[in-house]
């Protein structure tokens, strides 16, 4: 602690120091550390809960809480007596202005231990999650690191200390201020996973005029929070993924990497981690006419339908069969008068195609439709 | 820092005889044992893999690990005890406060003993890029491709007899290497930014890459003896060429290994004229596909900068006809290298007649269609000795049209909405001229 430019002085007992007037000094006492839990399970200031134990003298006691240099919010800070073997009561609690102190009144009937509980919320320490996947040789099954990282710039070393991340983990580790600390706390192997290839129209460049220009599909893997994939025990909360892949040999090449947002259980979350230059995707407008046509008396057009054809070639270039999902908008008010592949629509404005593709195979779409009603 | 003691130290200690955070450990500097690289194009980015062998405790252990000089992303920072399964496992891994490019592994052996570890990291620095050199027949008809790729590495560290080997393919990255690199902390601070936590590159990472300078890779060793086989196969959407045996990569330096050699490729010498994308100039392309049948098609072409030269005759010169950069070439793709513009081959087209015609007109009497006639004749000439394809391209800026050809020989295909395409193929110092009456539809007219 000596380094430190400020000093935390934990918790120091005075018997009634320097308040009311003619009151005499009881006890002056600095307590140990006792046991302390850092909850990290939500974003924001850090909750600390660490208790001491306190020697009480008979009548009125004061305890002087300082947190010189820490980032403590003081609203926060509330002391709860707990094995209070000795009916003492907490009668009130002071602050002198400008001053990171706060100064708790506690009477007790006669003198004895109690254990006292104090709680804060820390700013300057935090937790984030990262992720590392390892997927199988197959691209059908994946291993699945999590780790939690904790950051404590928050002025204050958490000795003997307990790191609550939510979901019931816990970590008995200290941490050190200035200290960067990543724990695993997530293992699973051969979960089942589903290899995705996606092109959104509304996305990816598909440029009429070059549509070799593109930059490839973006690809990735499915997993899901399920207990059927291993997982589903908790919310997996948000973070970083790194995918490595088997690479045949004995070792791993690094596939990429993506963020994934926090995944409530039993939902899918999909990881893309690069962009497939073997399935590729041209596509291009063949025809649009203004149908329907209505003007109004000074010959302006109010309103008109259109007449428009889309064509793609998907081709796979690879020696393996893939699945494409690809995703085409069109806007307003449409209907389709042909497509030459089945879709589903997944909003009023958005068709979604599932493309098998064979191993070096073509599939053609041809989307003839109408949007209604433009103005 | 010496050659193979690395950037990275590993120091091996026994938890039980130190205080909690005690930096007394008993220092051992493990050499590597072995080394791989896996050096990626598409981001500045090479994962290291090393064993090393350490001689473990019983019980807890600290692992130091420390970088510094060097372009490591520690958050990449992973250690994997090989070895004993199930006798030792990583509890925690921890960047301790007031140094920087410092790590500690605590480390629980069950039963002690020497123990091979895999580190791995991601780190910057290093990279590598294909270089094509072709050379054309003097007919033009065929050529010889040659691959090459150039590994460098300003990384800051030297890697001896180490594993090479290079992807191709495009991944996703969140985070720049480098700059995880040189944040102060590993993972930032809370709530501070992200560009308060970059430290500047370090002075003495800077003062060893010039130190490093004329040092020579491996580039001596390489072209004297047998060129390196290199294997490629595919892991997943990426494909992995593996080099031959171990190379030593000093840092500072590069160096060139041979990659595939295709003597006989059958090419088609192609010429594009649109003027809504390159002016009045015809654009010179190299035409040849990926596959079997032109002696390629085994693995995709990784993208990257080619030379084009021609022999020019029997004298064996040659002659250097352009260069370009090309994007990657899967299996049974065809590539198109575009080569710049070229003064040989001339394309005039000719607007010769203009007429407008079939208006309609509504209750107010006021224009509501009409019909736009334009008639073309587009001179084609290839003043070069070979013969030539060239490929015209005509946008009509509008979506309902008709088109009819004058002249035989010439065909067109739609290409989408308001484009056709011409294709010409010209023998060597012919000239040809065809035409055609476009009928541009507006208004009314259009539907």
């Amino acid at each position: 602690m000596a380094w430190m430019p400020r000093v935390f002085i934990p918790l120091v007992i005075f018997g009634a120091l320097a308040v009311p007037a003619g009151a005499t000094v009881k006890l002056v006492a600095l307590p140990d550390r006792g046991k302390t839990v850092v909850r990290l399970d939500r974003p924001g200031p850090a909750l600390i809960e660490t208790e001491r134990d306190l020697a009480l003298q008979k009548g009125q006691n004061e305890v002087v809480f300082s947190w010189k240099g820490m980032r403590i919010e003081p609203d926060s800070i509330f002391l709860r007596l707990c094995r209070n073997t000795v009916n003492a009561v907490l009668t009130g609690a002071g602050s002198r202005e400008g001053e990171a102190a706060l100064t708790w009144r506690i009477y007790s009937k006669k003198a004895g231990f109690v254990t006292a509980r104090i709680t804060y919320l820390l700013r300057g320490i935090d937790r984030r999650v990262s992720y590392r996947a390892v997927i199988r040789k197959g691209e059908g099954r994946a291993d699945l690191e999590g780790y939690v990282v904790v950051r404590n710039f928050s002025g204050r070393d958490m000795e003997n200390a307990t790191l609550a991340l939510g979901e019931g983990r816990t970590f008995r580790q200290g941490i050190r201020h200035g200290e960067t600390l990543r724990l695993l706390f997530l293992e699973r192997k051969g979960i089942p996973v589903e290899k995705r290839w996606v092109f959104d129209a509304g996305i990816r460049p598909w440029v009429v005029k070059d549509p070799g220009t593109g930059k490839g599909i973006p690809f990735g893997y499915r997993f899901r929070n399920t207990a059927a994939s291993g997982l589903g025990a908790f919310v997996l909360p948000p973070g970083k993924v790194r995918v490595f892949q088997e690479d045949g040999h004995g070792g791993t090449v690094f596939a990429g990497e993506d963020r994934v947002e926090k995944v409530p259980v039993g939902e899918p979350f999909d990881i893309s981690i690069g962009n497939s230059r073997d399935v590729v995707v041209t596509q291009r407008k063949m025809r649009d006419k203004r149908i329907n046509v209505r003007r109004n008396r000074k010959n302006r057009i109010v309103l008109y339908d259109t007449d428009e054809v889309i064509t793609a070639a998907v081709r796979n270039f690879r020696d393996r069969p893939a699945r494409l999902t690809m995703i085409e908008h069109i806007p307003g008010q449409w209907d389709m008068a042909e497509c030459s592949m089945t879709y589903r629509r997944t909003d009023a404005h958005t068709l979604e195609f599932e493309i098998e593709l064979p191993a070096k195979g073509v599939r053609k779409l041809r989307l003839h439709y109408h949007r209604r009603n433009v103005r | 820092m010496k050659p193979g003691w690395i950037p990275v130290m590993v120091v091996c200690g026994l938890l039980a005889c130190v205080p909690s955070y005690g930096e007394t450990d008993l220092a051992v500097l493990p050499r590597r044992a072995s080394v791989r690289l896996t050096i990626y194009n598409s981001a500045d980015l090479t994962l290291v893999r090393e064993t090393r062998f350490l001689t473990l405790k019983k019980g807890a252990n600290r692992l130091r690990f420390s970088w510094e000089g060097t372009l490591i992303d520690p958050t990449s920072l992973d250690l994997r005890p090989g070895g004993r399964k199930g006798g030792t496992g990583v509890a925690s891994l921890s960047f301790p406060p007031r140094v920087n490019h410092q790590a500690v592994w605590n480390v629980r052996s069950a039963a002690g003993g020497r123990t091979p570890v895999e580190i791995s990291y991601l780190t910057s620095g290093l990279s590598w890029r294909a270089l094509y050199l072709v050379v054309l027949d003097p007919g033009e008809k065929r050529m010889a491709l040659r691959e090459f790729l150039r590994v460098a590495n300003m990384s800051g560290e030297d890697y001896e007899n180490a594993q090479v080997r290079v992807i191709v393919g495009r991944i996703n990255l969140i985070d720049r290497i480098v700059e995880l690199a040189r944040r102060a902390h590993p993972y930032g601070r809370p709530g501070g930014t992200f560009q308060e936590a970059v430290m500047r590159p370090e002075t003495a990472r800077a003062a060893k890459m010039e130190g490093a300078k004329g040092r020579l890779m491996m580039a001596d060793k390489v072209l004297s003896a047998r060129p390196k086989e290199i294997r490629k196969e595919g892991v997943s959407e990426y494909f992995l060429y593996s080099i031959e045996g171990e190379e030593t990569i000093l840092s500072g330096c590069s160096g060139l290994l041979p990659g595939f050699r295709a003597d006989d490729v059958p090419v088609v010498n192609l010429y594009r004229y649109e003027r809504e994308r390159y002016g009045d100039n015809v654009m010179r392309f190299l035409e040849f596909r990926n596959d079997a049948r032109h002696g390629l098609g085994k693995t995709p072409i990784p993208g990257g900068v080619l030379n084009v030269y021609r022999k020019t005759g029997d004298t064996g010169r040659l002659s250097h006809e352009g260069r370009c950069r090309f994007g990657y070439v899967p299996v049974d793709e065809k590539a198109v290298l575009g080569l710049g513009p070229a003064a040989d081959v001339i394309v005039r087209p000719k607007l010769t007649a203009c007429r407008t015609g079939g208006y309609l007109f509504d209750r107010h009497g006021n224009i509501s269609g009409w019909d736009e006639t334009r008639e073309y004749r587009i001179r084609v000439k290839n003043t070069r000795r070979v013969a030539v394809r060239v490929e015209i391209r005509r946008n009509f800026g509008a979506p309902s049209w008709d088109l009819k050809r004058t002249g035989k020989g010439v065909t067109y295909e739609k290409i989408d909405v308001d484009t056709v395409q011409f294709t010409l193929e010209l023998p060597p110092r012919t000239e040809k001229t065809f035409g055609y009456v476009l009928i541009l539809h507006h208004g009314k007219r259009a539907g």
